[in-house]
């Protein structure tokens, strides 16, 4: 036993002390290699023709992600509009209701983008009637933005929030009345010297809904509480927008206010099947135009792939996606790198050989790019595969 | 006899991850070859491999084993290597032996196992290039790295004819695989690295044939032959080819001087320029056939109790058979020294050696590496 008791911490000693890799040494290949490394290769694959299409409405009017405001900018006129329901004249304190005086008021917006290269951008915000919903028009929004319904403006600059605070007389602008049912509205517009829009924060938007706070003051023994505030948040707002009219055959479209996504489908090259690497994969689309949005604020286009091709209404892939900020009013090609999607369609039970296109945020973006179809002339989507093929080295 | 047995098969489980050390002179070919030598014939550079019972290199030397041994060593390995592309630091561990060998008892056999590397071919090469993909230049880093090579398993038979003559017999198996792994990252990340993996596996038989006789009182002489058949190669089970393999024939002759000292010297030959054609048809570029000299001596302090603390010295030179650049020979030169302990009545102890190894390829590869080899000896 003594010797194999020796034997064994010999071996162990040796190990831990000696038991270490670097292996690498440099050479100059392929001259020196045994064999070449794996040979890598470029090929486009174009759209299948007459295969891809623009459907429209993934959105329900109330999903929007954010209320966009605007002054006469290419992508779209907006106006923005907020609904408060009837609010309490009185608050709760101790168990027992106490009359509210009123001495101030501050209407909250929470702005998610603007073109801060624009000096001068003021959120204008009028009362309107309470009653309004998605189906009113632009038109129907600007006629009540008087100037004797203006409530006031507010600077902005930068994201976060934006705040009217109304006082004195001002605080008889929002007095509510049995007309309206006791409920207050307000419509916002863009005033500034160039055109540029702003995107709000809408009931949908983590949190921050249009909120209107009230300040005053109680009649109470206790003087620690007698200044008292009421809030109230929007209980419905939305956005009206004119926007250019959607594009014929030739063109895909994706974005605007319903959530338009475009399907594209392409044929996978066999010959990249079952031993190809896909070393990057770039979807090119190429705009029919100057791509439309907000400057300073881009949105995103998205890419996935679909795991089954029933057309509109496609399953998607799950936890694959490729994205691309879009730059506004230019009209070179947009690359987005889509390799893992790519990818999927050379395994051995590959998912169909399509890709869904939209915006992120999907309704709540000026940003609504146009791009050409396989029914255009040119500039048909396409796809750039740059992939790798095993070259067996490690010759003798 | 349980525990003999035992001791074999603790020794045939343990016996796959077969290597040694590793060079940049283990790319091309088979890999770097192997010399089949316990850490007593390294410590005196090879010169003893004919007559030692503890090396897998003379199958008569087998007879000389006088009780059940097994051996086990292992080498760690430093290297600086030079080549036109610049200069690494490597360094690796490698398990190159294991030897079990006992006599027959009531005959003049004696038997033997041994699993020892027969050629080397663990690697990893970076290199750097430029490609032009979508009409801009991109650079890569290639890395090929392989891990494995072929080694050779032994069945060893001694016929001890006289304490002056034994004769010997081997049967050999050579079996392994490499297993390369190839990758191509680039500078540019939208471009995802790629890998390929695959496995080059070897199989193949040999046989050995030596003696080892004792002329005089000062004299002992030994000689070898070995052939070894075509090696067959395959890529992840589909068939690459064959390897013819090379015949060796070695001879070497030991010198008494007292009780004390002795000096040996050999020389081996290795036909691998059969195997020159083989190796061109399987992309590779080709095979030279090799010399292999050795000199050394050794000291015993005791002679009583000759594995306490002697002193080994060792030189050899010798060609190695895969030329990186067809027609630039590559040639090895070591010098080594080494020692032993025995304990507890000699049932165990361990051997030492350490060898400097200095390789030139031409065309500017050169190599220069420290070996260090230690074993562990145990009588059960």
């Amino acid at each position: 036993m003594r010797v194999f008791q020796f034997a064994a911490v010999v071996m162990m000693a040796w190990g831990l002390a000696a038991c270490q890799e670097r292996l690498t040494t440099p050479v100059d290949c392929p001259e020196l290699c045994p064999g070449n490394s794996l040979i890598v290769r470029d090929t486009t694959i174009e759209a299948i023709f007459d295969r891809d299409s623009t459907y429209t409405g993934y959105l329900r009017a109330t999903d929007i992600p954010a209320l966009l405001v605007s002054n006469g900018l290419p992508a779209g006129d907006a106006r923005a509009w907020a609904t408060f329901p009837r609010r309490s004249d009185s608050v709760t304190v101790d168990g027992l209701a106490h009359a509210l005086t009123l001495d101030s008021a501050a209407i909250t917006f929470h702005v998610l983008g603007l073109d801060k290269t624009v000096q001068g951008t003021q959120l204008a915000v009028h009362r309107i009637s309470p009653v309004i919903d998605t189906n009113t028009t632009l038109a129907a929004i600007d006629a009540q933005l008087t100037p004797e319904s203006l409530l006031g403006t507010i600077a902005v600059s930068d994201t976060g929030n934006a705040r009217l605070v109304l006082s004195g007389d001002g605080l008889l602008k929002i007095a509510l009345v049995e007309a309206d049912s006791f409920r207050l509205g307000l419509g916002l517009r863009v005033d500034a010297p160039s055109p540029t829009g702003v995107r709000i924060a809408s009931l949908n938007f983590d949190s921050r809904p249009p909120t209107m706070t009230l300040y005053g003051k109680i009649v109470i023994a206790d003087t620690s509480k007698v200044r008292q505030t009421l809030t109230a948040v929007a209980d419905s707002a939305n956005y009206a927008i004119n926007t250019p009219a959607p594009p014929g055959q030739e063109h895909l479209f994706v974005g605007g206010k319903n959530g338009s996504r475009a399907i594209i489908r392409f044929v996978a090259p066999p010959a990249l099947k079952n031993s190809a690497i896909i070393l990057r994969a770039t979807l090119e689309l190429t705009p029919a135009g100057p791509l439309l949005g907000l400057k300073g604020d881009p949105a995103a286009l998205e890419v996935r792939g679909v795991l089954a091709d029933v057309g509109a209404k496609s399953p998607y892939l799950a936890n694959l996606r490729s994205s691309l900020q879009l730059p506004v009013d230019v009209t070179t090609v947009q690359s987005i790198d889509l390799r893992e999607i790519v990818g999927t369609w050379f395994l051995t039970s590959p998912p169909p050989s399509a890709l869904v296109i939209g915006i992120n945020p999907e309704g709540g973006s000026f940003a609504r790019p146009e791009f050409f179809s396989t029914r255009s002339l040119s500039g048909r989507p396409r796809i750039r595969i740059t992939y790798a093929l095993p070259s067996q080295p490690g010759h003798p | 006899m349980r525990s003999r047995a035992g001791l074999f098969l603790v020794f045939a489980a343990t016996a796959t991850p077969l290597a040694a050390q590793s060079s940049q002179f283990g790319v091309r070919g088979l890999g770097l070859p192997m010399r089949p030598l316990s850490v007593r014939s390294t410590g005196t550079g090879g010169a003893f491999g004919l007559f030692d019972s503890e090396s897998s290199f003379n199958p008569a030397s087998i007879g000389l084993v006088g009780f059940t041994t097994a051996s086990f060593q292992t080498v760690q390995s430093w290297r600086r290597s030079v080549s036109p592309a610049g200069v690494a630091t490597a360094q690796d561990n490698r398990y190159p032996g294991i030897f079990v060998g006992a006599p027959i008892g009531g005959t003049r056999l004696a038997i033997s196992l041994s699993f020892s590397g027969y050629t080397d071919r663990n690697f990893s090469i970076a290199s750097r290039d430029t490609l032009i993909l979508r009409g801009i230049p991109v650079e890569t880093t290639d890395t090929l790295r392989s891990l494995g090579g072929v080694s050779d398993v032994r069945a060893g038979i001694a016929w001890r004819s006289s304490s002056n003559l034994q004769l010997g017999l081997g049967i050999h198996m050579l079996t392994g695989s490499n297993r390369i792994n190839s990758t191509r990252r680039f500078s540019d990340t939208t471009y995802a690295g790629a890998a390929e993996q695959f496995t080059v596996s070897y199989l193949g038989m040999g046989v050995s044939a030596g003696v080892v006789a004792r002329l005089g009182r000062a004299l002992t002489l030994a000689g070898m032959v070995r052939a070894d058949d075509k090696l067959r190669v395959e890529r992840d089970s589909t068939r690459l080819g064959t390897t013819k393999l090379p015949v060796t024939v070695s001879g070497g002759a030991r010198v008494q001087f007292g009780d004390q000292f002795q000096l040996a010297g050999s020389a081996t030959y290795r036909s691998w320029s059969s195997a020159d054609q083989d190796i061109v048809d399987q992309g590779g570029i080709g095979s030279v056939s090799t010399t292999e000299v050795n000199v050394g001596l050794e000291y015993l302090r005791d002679p009583r109790r000759p594995n306490n603390l002697p002193l080994r010295l060792g030189f050899y030179r010798s060609r190695l058979p895969f030329p990186v650049i067809r027609g630039q020979n590559i040639n090895e030169t070591g010098i080594s020294i080494g020692t032993s302990k025995r304990f507890v009545g000699d049932r165990a102890g361990f051997d030492l050696a350490v060898a400097e190894v200095w390789r030139k390829g031409g065309a500017g590869f050169t190599e220069r590496a420290t070996l260090l080899t230690v074993g562990i000896s145990v009588r059960p």
